[in-house]
């Protein structure tokens, strides 16, 4: 008798006994299917899109329901119809930088009502998104500038005191200076909140202001200087 | 007829069934154990990210909120990640020629995302939404831990099912009042239980057999 017959039916039964044992452990290995499912979940790669994004920016032009924004002085600050050609005043300071002081197309009053809901909101998200830079009561000495970043100017000088609302707004959501816009961060509603927010800092820091307020009486001509919340003496600057 | 065993096989054999179980037992107990190591957690393990990017330094020292970052937490299941635009806000600015800010730059510069390892990678067979959490009484500390003392971010907790558990069966044993989510100093013995269990009540958290239904995370 031959010895290793291919055809004997020992060599047989253990060829597919090696057969059927690799398929079994085939699926007793570490698997992640799934662990690692094929969808995205938020931030995941894409193996689909040229540049690795899942999460997609939304398509130009695209309007959610119930989101047209038609509500121009809610969702952009600007009277209805703003005179493009409308050329705003500006002055020099004392160091050198050219300071803009009126603001025109910016709307006056604000689009929604202001209730302390609305301010406590406020004061929330300031103290998220502005103290950082813009200091807890507003005089430009958070701690980002403490570490270097240009001084923004103080909410509580004439200039900004009586800057229409529709300007605050306009600066969160498209920037200022070294400030960037934050309009992807902040909702609109917040953004509001956080200028009402500011309309109370200044009055917290102006004590006339509130005397006027809580007697009813048109607003006096003159402003009382802006008080040094903030350690004097720092230049407007500071290292880039 | 001669004995096929000699008499010792007794003990031979006493002691092979103990030895039997006593191993049993100790390789479950080492399964057990490994299966909640860091190892196979990936718990306290810090990442490689490709920017050296410290939460010690941006949340502790220069107290920034969680949330200016991460701005979708109390809105979405994600917590959301920063833009560059973000980082930029303040980096154009300050160490803006920092070596250590160039993939920050380049990211800005060719409008590429910045590609940061995860470092709380939930199996994708559970359903977790942040927003909920926060809106309930969770602070950020409970599950992630200190952030503010970590330098490289790791993973606090197991993230195992367990360990979910052990909040959904008892929430009122972590939940804090919504004022101190961010809080990263917030001990949970900084409320009594009573107070605890009354936050329970007032949040309207569910019961435990509804916390603990598959679906809640499973969907």
């Amino acid at each position: 008798m031959l010895k290793n017959n291919p055809a004997s039916p020992r060599r047989t039964i253990f060829l597919v006994g090696l057969f059927v044992m690799a398929i079994v452990a085939s699926g007793c290995g570490v698997r992640f299917d799934m662990q690692d499912q094929p969808r995205y979940k938020a931030y995941k790669k894409s193996d689909f899109f040229a540049d690795g994004r899942a999460s997609r920016d939304m398509v130009e032009g695209t309007v959610a329901r119930g989101l047209l924004k038609e509500d121009k002085a809610f969702y952009t600050g600007k009277i209805d119809n703003p005179d493009p050609n409308a050329q705003a005043q500006s002055s020099t300071d004392a160091s050198g930088n050219t300071v803009v002081t009126s603001f025109p197309n910016a709307i006056d009053e604000f689009p929604i009502p202001v209730t302390k809901e609305l301010i406590d909101r406020g004061e929330e998200r300031y103290k998220i998104n502005c103290i950082v830079c813009h200091g807890p009561v507003g005089a430009g000495d958070g701690m980002i500038v403490r570490r270097g970043f240009v001084r923004p100017p103080s909410y509580h000088d004439d200039r900004l005191r009586n800057a229409p609302v529709g300007h605050f707004f306009d600066v969160i959501s498209n920037g200022w200076g070294r400030m960037t816009g934050q309009k992807a961060m902040i909702p609109v509603a917040d953004r509001w909140a956080i200028v009402a927010y500011i309309r109370t800092l200044q009055a917290s820091q102006n004590p006339e202001q509130i005397m006027r307020m809580n007697s009813g009486a048109q607003p006096a001509a003159t402003v009382t200087p802006a008080p040094a919340a903030s350690p004097a003496g720092r230049p407007n600057g500071g290292a880039n | 007829m001669a004995q096929f065993f000699p008499k010792s096989a007794n003990n031979v054999a006493k002691i092979t069934m103990i030895l039997g179980v006593v191993l049993a037992v100790t390789a479950f107990y080492a399964y057990t154990q490994l299966a909640r190591s860091s190892y196979l957690t990936g718990r306290y393990v810090e990442k490689q990210q490709p920017v050296q990017f410290s939460h010690k330094h941006h949340t502790g020292d220069d107290g920034i909120d969680c949330r200016y970052c991460h701005t979708t937490v109390e809105t979405t299941a994600s917590a959301g990640m920063p833009s560059t635009e973000t980082c930029m806000t303040c980096h154009s600015q300050i160490w803006s020629d920092s070596p250590y800010l160039e993939p920050v730059r380049a990211s800005y510069r060719d409008n590429t995302p910045i590609e940061w390892e995860r470092v709380h990678d939930l199996p994708e067979y559970t359903y977790f939404n942040h927003s909920i959490h926060i809106a309930k009484g969770i602070g950020c500390s409970t599950c992630h831990g200190e952030i503010d003392n970590m330098p490289s971010v790791y993973q606090e907790n197991t993230l195992q099912m367990e360990w979910c558990l052990s909040c959904h069966r008892e929430p009122e044993k972590f939940i804090r009042p919504k004022s101190e989510i961010y809080n990263m100093r917030w001990k949970d013995s900084d409320l009594s239980t009573e107070a605890r269990v009354q936050l329970k009540q007032e949040y309207k958290i569910r019961s435990r057999d509804m916390l603990t239904s598959c679906s809640v995370c499973h969907r």
